[in-house]
């Protein structure tokens, strides 16, 4: 690892670690947000010292059964959240969106896309000793990792999960992750730990439960969580599955909202909008967005396609096919598949349950497979006389959009809230 | 001959044959991948057709409304056809996991405009025996769904049948690609893509008996196409000949290409085999058949079109990229590694569907061309 690529992963460190005193000096911070800023450091100190501990380094994209690492000893590194997370912290964005395209990456790839391989090119981050890969979410995933193996001159596995849920694909993708276990056990010379990982399938049946818990309590109305919390619930699914500390985060979280809820306090203090976010607002606007939520008593109650896990139970007696259960389960995994009638119902079921007054989707300039959903899941809603702000915007880049376009949107979105 | 394949076109979408098969009482199916085996419909007493978009590059208002403008243009352009009703001839539609584009292409149509029978392929993106197996499985299933749909039974025998006649255009296309290895070909690269065009948008039977004519009508004729350079012409889907003519017109001459509606569409036959069922043997060739940028690793789908351009003895080559088609754009920087490393050119154009190849595109052409020729020199 170079000096340089060791110091980005260390700007996230000092980082959350700033974060953590400040969070430590202010008394109303939420404990929980104390626990995810531990994890993410804990997470963060794992890949800058996997070399001098002599441990393996498995670069992976998104969903991604990381759980199959964890019970082989290996380090995981998600590739999109460390790539962000770096350009967050050292305002790279643009660099690394740069280098992805000087490495041959069109404006087809989405920018999270193009950053990772502008990442692996000016090495922002380590060169991992293998890349793993799936199909999951969308042709980008799916492409993205010959390109790194190209780049780092690694070896790598694809994942290929299979579109729908038939008996068949169900055992395809159980076979596929057999394949990558064999890939792993020749690479690193690790073992596959099954106890381990049967001891990690149960801590994510409790983690997903503690996921629906929480989903439960924020119905309440006012609802008890931050307007953009649920980013966190999605990394910590993405860096930590079945990890103690992960179960530590929800039941924090989850106790927290309870006292919230029994106490009848908002997670704003004048709750008027009650949101569904449809994809994921613009990272770096994060502590804007929250601003303006507390401004206009804006809060995301509900995200089906983000913290709303699908119906299942993971079986520790059954470690391997839980994991490929579970992988079905996955909030997210609903927008892969046919996008069934059940599935759409799901949303307009869930904007009535959590007493929804409108929804807004972030409409990422690459990222195809979701905006193919934006008039679909608006003439859904609109049936329910709920309205939908389309955004134009950016995960990632920030000249995509301004603060105050985005203002602009969303002050013209309230006042129809007001007029419906 | 060629005047014939050029009128099929100009009534597409509901070409004259489909318009009698329809009046024959007979169903339509369309298909909107190359991994949707069409013997399968065949045998099942329908007509397969391909769904393309439209001819020439438009405005897609509809198109863009439903599926956003950050979809690639083939499915825009695909689904506004429907929207307008320009496909309400089908009795169904057959998709496969292919791509982002056309999977919410297919929920899309499915839910907007709903057809009697509508499936989508679960598709594997590697070559795997289990991949086979589950490609197999799907395949089965289509092949029983459409059997209830229809109505009917679909006999080991017509399936062969249906694999002959396949097997026969397959070969045909193959002899017609030959022809185009000669130093001086009788046919030119836009000639071909219209001959292929229509051979989506009629029977097979018809299709082959046109195209045995046309073979020995080039064998025999004393048309040549020369030009300063040979080129291929690689990468996302297309459909309109104009694209190739507005390169040719510039003097060069493509020889072969790499696209899913003409090498990829036709390279391959299934192998018929005594000790596996016709079925076996289509799931075989279709998840084997030249690869989509789709499919993992990419090695193989690099591998023959550096193949392609040893055979029909490439100078450059022409890649096409469809704004929003990540598959193809992913691929790119491997390809031309790959290519670089063979002494091969490339040319990468990031074009809209059914673009004519006019105005920017020439000019680029126009620079590479040059390039080519300096080469040489
Ligand atoms: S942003 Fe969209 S296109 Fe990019 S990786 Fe995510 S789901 Fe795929
Ligand atoms: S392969 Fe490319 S052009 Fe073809 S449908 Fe998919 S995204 Fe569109």
């Amino acid at each position: 690892m170079t000096s340089k690529t060791t110091n980005r992963i260390e700007s996230i460190i000092k980082a959350c670690s700033v974060i953590l005193r400040m969070i430590k000096a202010r008394p109303n911070v939420r404990k929980s947000e104390q626990v995810y800023y531990e994890i993410l450091t804990k997470y963060f100190t794992r890949i800058r010292d996997v070399k001098q501990n002599g441990d393996f380094l498995a670069a992976h994209t998104v969903f991604f059964p990381t759980e199959i690492l964890y019970a082989m000893n290996i380090v995981p590194m998600h590739t999109e959240s460390t790539t962000w997370m770096t350009a967050l912290f050292t305002g790279e964005a643009t660099e690394l969106v740069t280098a992805g395209a000087e490495a041959g990456l069109a404006s087809e790839i989405c920018t999270p896309h193009r950053g990772i391989a502008g990442a692996f090119t000016i090495k922002a981050l380590p060169d991992p000793d293998v890349m793993l890969w799936s199909n999951l979410i969308c042709d980008n995933t799916a492409k993205s990792g010959e390109l790194i193996m190209e780049l780092c001159g690694c070896p790598g596995y694809f994942l290929d999960h299979p579109f729908q849920e038939s008996e068949q694909e169900r055992n395809y993708l159980i076979g596929e992750l057999q394949g990558m276990i064999d890939f792993l056990q020749d690479q690193s010379g690790r073992k596959m730990d099954w106890d381990k990982l049967s001891q990690l399938v149960a801590e994510m049946d409790k983690q997903i439960k503690l996921n629906r818990e929480i989903c439960e309590l924020r119905k309440a109305v006012p609802t008890p969580f931050s307007p953009q919390g649920f980013l966190e619930l999605l990394t910590l699914d993405y860096l930590f599955p079945g990890q103690p500390e992960a179960t530590l985060y929800l039941e924090t979280l989850r106790d927290e909202l309870k006292e919230k809820v029994n106490a009848k306090t908002g997670a704003v203090e004048n709750e008027r909008f009650r949101l569904m976010s449809l994809f994921v607002p613009p990272m770096y606007l994060m502590s804007f967005l929250e601003k303006m939520s507390h401004e206009f008593g804006a809060v995301s109650v509900i995200e089906p396609f983000f913290t709303y896990w699908a119906d299942g139970k993971l079986d520790p007696s059954k470690p391997l096919e839980s994991v490929a259960q579970k992988s079905y389960m996955i909030p997210e995994v609903q927008m892969y598949g046919p996008m069934t009638d059940a599935k759409i119902q799901r949303v307009s079921d869930l904007a009535k349950q959590y007493k929804i007054d409108g929804a807004v989707f972030y409409a990422d300039t690459g990222c195809r497979q979701t905006c193919a959903l934006i008039k679909l899941l608006k003439d859904t809603l609109s049936e329910i006389d709920i309205p939908m702000l389309t955004l134009d915007s950016d995960v990632v880049d920030p000249t995509m959009m301004s603060q105050e376009d985005i203002r602009e949107k969303f002050e013209g979105f309230f006042e129809l809230l007001e007029d419906y | 001959m060629l005047e014939k394949f050029r009128e099929i076109n100009l009534s597409f979408p509901q070409t004259s044959y489909i318009k009698e098969h329809i009046s024959s009482g007979k169903k339509v199916i369309g298909w909107l991948c190359t991994y949707v085996p069409e013997e399968i419909i065949h045998a099942a007493g329908a007509l397969p057709i391909r769904i393309t978009g439209y001819q020439q590059e438009q405005e897609l208002d509809d198109g863009t409304a439903y599926l956003y403008v950050n979809n690639c243009s083939f499915s825009r352009s695909c689904l506004q056809l429907a929207l307008r009703g320009e496909y309400d001839f089908l009795d169904g539609i057959v998709g496969g996991s292919t791509c982002d584009g056309v999977r919410r292409l297919f929920d899309l149509w499915r839910k907007y405009k709903g057809t009697a029978f509508n499936q989508i392929l679960s598709i594997p993106r590697k070559f795997t025996t289990q991949a086979h197996e589950l490609y197999l499985s799907q395949v089965t299933q289509f092949k029983q769904n459409l059997e209830k749909h229809m109505g009917v039974t679909i006999t080991d025998e017509a399936l062969t049948k249906s694999i002959e006649l396949y097997n026969e255009t397959r070969a045909l296309l193959k002899k017609l690609y030959d022809l185009r290895k000669s130093d001086s070909p009788p046919i030119s690269g836009a000639e071909v893509l219209e001959v292929l065009d229509a051979g989506f948008r009629m029977p097979k039977e018809a299709f082959n008996d046109l195209l045995s004519k046309l073979i020995n009508e080039l064998s025999e004729s004393s048309a040549t196409h020369t030009g300063r350079a040979r080129l291929a012409v690689v990468g996302s889907v297309l459909n309109n000949p104009e694209f190739i003519k507005s390169i040719e017109d510039q003097n060069a001459l493509v020889v072969t290409d790499e696209l899913c509606t003409s090498t990829r569409y036709w390279s391959d036959p299934v192998v018929l085999d005594n000790n596996k069922s016709p079925l076996e043997a289509i799931s075989k060739r279709y998840l084997n058949n030249f690869p989509c940028a789709r499919m993992y690793p990419s090695d193989e789908r690099f591998d023959r079109i550096i193949q392609l351009v040893r055979d029909f003895k490439v100078d450059g080559v022409v890649s096409q990229i469809i704004r929003y088609c990540a598959p193809y754009a992913h691929d790119l920087p491997l390809l031309i590694k790959k290519l670089e490393a063979e002494n091969v050119p490339i040319l990468a154009l990031d074009v809209e569907y059914g673009t004519s190849g006019s105005g920017q595109i020439a000019t680029r052409v126009q620079a590479f061309l040059e390039m080519l020729e300096a080469r040489k020199q």
